[in-house]
């Protein structure tokens, strides 16, 4: 009789993932939660005020601006477009494009001068763009932005000590946990152990921890929460490879002993879209995943708190994290005025007005310390597992870091020995970070800085 | 004319020079930054890409210049010798007449071949030269950076550099084996279904047709996502039901023997529609007096399907078969869809048990931007599928005798 419940439920998840997937595929459009076309500053919680900037830069005459952002961000690039135009006079166009393939269509589309004035992305692109000479420096405002972001931001946005970006927001991810399951986060990975131990029901699909095992970046706080790294001098040197040494070996140890303690199932069998369902339904316990989940799980009328990942190894947790700045284009006929927005739309007032459009987490310094961010249970929550970071490296060579580690978690979590998996995984990203190297002529990297 | 010609001369004179240029050298100065008043401020240089495009775009032009050349040259001779024999040249009309009259069918087809010289053979040289480039990230993506012309270099390092050429020659074996097996999987069960419902004895074909087309019917991207979805190894409806009637679970997706069985099958799913829709069509054209005739030999139902029915199904399917089998070879969205090239395997370089060539080449472009040796890989990709087509098109009957269509 158990059985046969179960297999009912089961089809159940199946086919509400099946209709997920569907969603996905015919992209619904809406997903804005408030229409973005009042006057924001008026209807806002925060005091918002939007003024022309302190500079002697004005925009090019009869200028007009595109600019790409993802679907998320729509709202608050909305509204900030509609202040930019009022205080400057110059119009705003924005397109939809997610922040990860916006340097992939900017390679070709900007040096044809088909592409946006002013694009979003995070500092894992930033490294091709720049050495590609794709993006304007931020030289007009760099003095402000060092001293009003958090260094963090900065250096996120810098790439070979050089300031190309206008931080916007951070993105983390932290632990999801459904209050009605489980009362207090548990503080570290003994206790999820725990847990998870008593919760666990494979049979009817209830899971006390569950993560995106597959995914490095999901994983990393296995590594680099006890002593590993990517690249080392802050992500600057490709080099000096840190996923080998002796803390990532430990961490991972302890990630390959909770296949059989808390996620008993086959690393490929662990889809994000089965898991969001799962915590969605309330079978999950805690479920780690980024922020641009809250809204999905509020949809979902789950009672979830948020809490940085549990310590591992006894050390605090640090996952992996993102800036995303806005960078101006080389090719833009209009750079006065993409400055102009780029600043504009990420001073401390459009901070305040992204976090309450779209939940964004602040880069700039007053912003985050107001006191109504803090009293946001939520993104202090991420905010503090953002502090516990690394930031992900900017450097082109991060490229060819993604795939044979995600492989390596795969491995490693099915059941291979971890240095072994670990080591030849590193051989292979040096093996393509030289392949790409290969004979680079040095006048050509020179000429462009 | 002489108006036309000396356009063309003034044209080359100054392009030409141009063009050799940007394609011997690939540019001299990439773009930079320079600052100017402390400001930054972009100088635009050469973009290697564009210039070796351009470039190609003028050798083309001229290329069909000098075709042009020639052929006028030869009608001038012509028309002379004409002259020589006392006849009168022809006038313009005559001409345009002629055109019209006997060269029609070329005339028609100049558009089209224009076309085809720009919009496909002028891209597959374009992607054929990159395999002799440089152009990789993450140092020589233009237009901050020049790429170089390297020779043969990509080539050394795919086959010399032993995780490479390990990686190549492993995931061609699996693309050859997909390839051959995914093809006749599909045709024997659209060969199958096709003959079993052109029975007579079997009732309401058009319900059986529809039924059997409608996984066609459906935009193949979704199916395969709730494929993906039912053969996941936990949580997929196929695993729950195989553990409910006490059988174990299989890892359909994350073992590499399981993984490959199951992109068989589902390719078999999704490419059998159009197999059954083939067979069908040519079954329904084979003269049913053929098999009376049989009938009255003597012949019993299978040396009928021998004899009648396969002979006349492999004339008319053949070529499709090969077209088929080399669709198989660059069969992107199943592999893709289902398992991304999953599960990993950890002595490949960028690739995992179940990635074809094309699905390599796709992680080598977009994930990673290495495309001197995508654009290698390619190349070898062609040459075998070319080869092997060519090679299996002429052994064909349809391509030996062509009586059997007349």
């Amino acid at each position: 009789m158990k059985k046969k419940t179960s297999i009912g439920s089961l089809s159940k998840v199946s086919l509400v993932v099946a209709a997920l997937s569907l969603t996905m595929v015919t992209a619904c459009s809406n997903n804005a939660n408030e229409p973005a076309g009042n006057h924001a500053s008026g209807a806002s919680k925060f005091d918002l005020t939007f003024d022309k900037l302190e500079t002697d830069l004005v925009p090019e005459p009869g200028a007009s601006l595109l600019v790409w952002e993802s679907k998320e961000a729509r709202p608050f690039v909305e509204a900030i477009m509609k202040e930019f135009t009022d205080v400057y006079g110059v119009e705003v166009r924005m397109q939809e494009l997610g922040t990860m393939d916006q340097i992939g269509k900017f390679e070709l589309d900007g040096p044809a001068g088909l592409a946006a004035d002013v694009i979003t992305t995070s500092q894992d692109h930033l490294g091709k763009a720049a050495s590609a000479g794709l993006i304007l420096p931020n030289d007009e405002f760099e003095a402000a932005t060092r001293s009003e972001h958090e260094e963090v931001a900065v250096t996120a946005a810098s790439y070979n000590n050089k300031l190309y970006g206008y931080p916007i927001k951070v993105m983390t991810y932290a632990m999801f946990y459904n209050k009605d399951l489980i009362s207090k986060p548990p503080a570290t990975m003994e206790e999820v152990i725990e847990f998870s131990q008593t919760f666990n029901d494979p049979d009817s699909n209830k899971y006390g921890f569950m993560f995106d095992v597959p995914f490095f970046y999901f994983s990393y706080p296995f590594i680099g929460s006890t002593g590993g790294y990517i690249f080392g001098k802050d992500g600057t040197d490709p080099a000096d490879i840190g996923l080998n040494n002796e803390g990532a070996i430990k961490g991972m140890e302890l990630f390959a002993s909770l296949r059989d303690k808390v996620l008993p199932i086959s690393a490929g069998d662990i889809a994000s879209d089965i898991k969001t369902t799962l915590f969605s339904e309330g079978s999950v316990a805690m479920n780690v995943t980024g922020s641009w989940f809250i809204d999905t799980f509020r949809q979902a009328g789950i009672n979830f708190g948020v809490a940085p990942i549990p310590a591992v190894g006894g050390q605090d947790s640090v996952t992996l994290s993102q800036v995303n700045s806005w960078y101006v284009s080389a090719y833009s006929k209009y750079p006065n005025a993409a400055k102009l927005f780029a600043r504009f739309a990420s001073n401390k007032s459009a901070q305040l007005l992204n976090y309450e459009l779209t939940g964004a987490v602040p880069t700039h310094k007053e912003a985050a310390q107001n006191a109504v961010i803090q009293a946001d249970e939520i993104t202090s929550a991420f905010y503090k597992q953002f502090s516990s970071s690394h930031s992900a490296p900017s450097i082109p060579e991060i490229g060819s870091v993604w795939v044979p580690m995600d492989a390596a978690m795969v491995e490693i979590w099915d059941g291979k020995d971890v240095k072994e998996v670990l080591d030849r995984a590193v051989k292979q990203i040096r093996d393509a970070i030289s392949l790409n190297a290969k004979s680079p002529k040095p006048d050509s990297t020179k000429a462009s800085f | 004319m002489f108006l036309a010609s000396g356009f063309a001369v003034t044209y080359f004179a100054s392009a030409l020079r141009q063009a050799i240029w940007g394609i011997a050298t690939l540019g001299d100065a990439p773009s930079r930054l320079v600052e100017v008043d402390g400001k930054s401020v972009n100088i635009p240089g050469d973009h290697s890409i564009n210039l070796m495009i351009q470039s190609l775009i003028v050798l083309f032009l001229l290329a069909l210049y000098i075709i042009l050349c020639i052929q006028a040259a030869r009608d001038a001779y012509s028309t002379g010798k004409r002259r020589n024999a006392g006849l009168s040249p022809s006038t313009f009309r005559q001409t345009l007449t002629y055109l019209h009259d006997f060269k029609f069918a070329q005339l028609l087809l100049v558009l089209p071949a224009a076309g085809i010289l720009f919009l496909t053979i002028l891209p597959i040289v374009f992607m054929i030269l990159l395999a002799f480039t440089n152009y990789s990230s993450p140092h020589h993506i233009p237009p901050g950076n020049l790429v170089d012309w390297t020779g043969f270099e990509t080539f050394v390092q795919l086959f010399r550099l032993s995780s490479w050429s390990g990686t190549f020659l492993g995931v061609l074996g699996w693309t050859v084996l997909w390839a051959v097996v995914a093809t006749a999987t599909t045709f024997a069960s659209g060969l199958a279904v096709a003959l079993v419902l052109s029975q007579k004895e079997v009732r309401l074909k058009g319900i059986w047709r529809t039924l059997i087309i409608i996984p066609y019917a459906i935009p193949q991207m979704i199916s395969l996502l709730a494929m993906k979805m039912m053969f996941n190894g936990k949580f997929g409806p196929i695993n729950q039901y195989l553990s409910h009637f006490g059988l174990g679970e299989l890892p359909w997706l994350t073992d590499p023997f399981w993984a490959k069985l199951t992109v068989i099958i589902v390719n078999m799913w999704v490419g059998m529609p159009l197999s059954f829709l083939l067979v069908s069509s040519v079954l329904s054209t084979i003269p049913p007096d053929l098999y009376e005739a049989a009938k009255v030999e003597g012949a019993g139902r299978w040396q009928q399907a021998r004899i009648i029915t396969l002979p006349f199904i492999m004339f008319a399917i053949a070529p499709i078969i090969i077209i088929q089998l080399a669709g198989n070879f660059n069969n992107f969205n199943v592999i893709y869809l289902l398992t991304n090239g999953g599960p990993s395997n950890p002595e490949y370089q960028f690739a995992g048990h179940t990635d074809l060539l094309i699905t390599w080449l796709y992680k080598l472009t977009l994930n990673n931007n290495i495309y001197n040796i995508a654009s290698a890989i390619g190349i070898i990709l062609f040459i075998i599928i070319a080869a092997f087509s060519i090679w299996n098109y002429r052994q064909t009957r349809s391509f030996k005798d062509e009586e059997m269509t007349q």
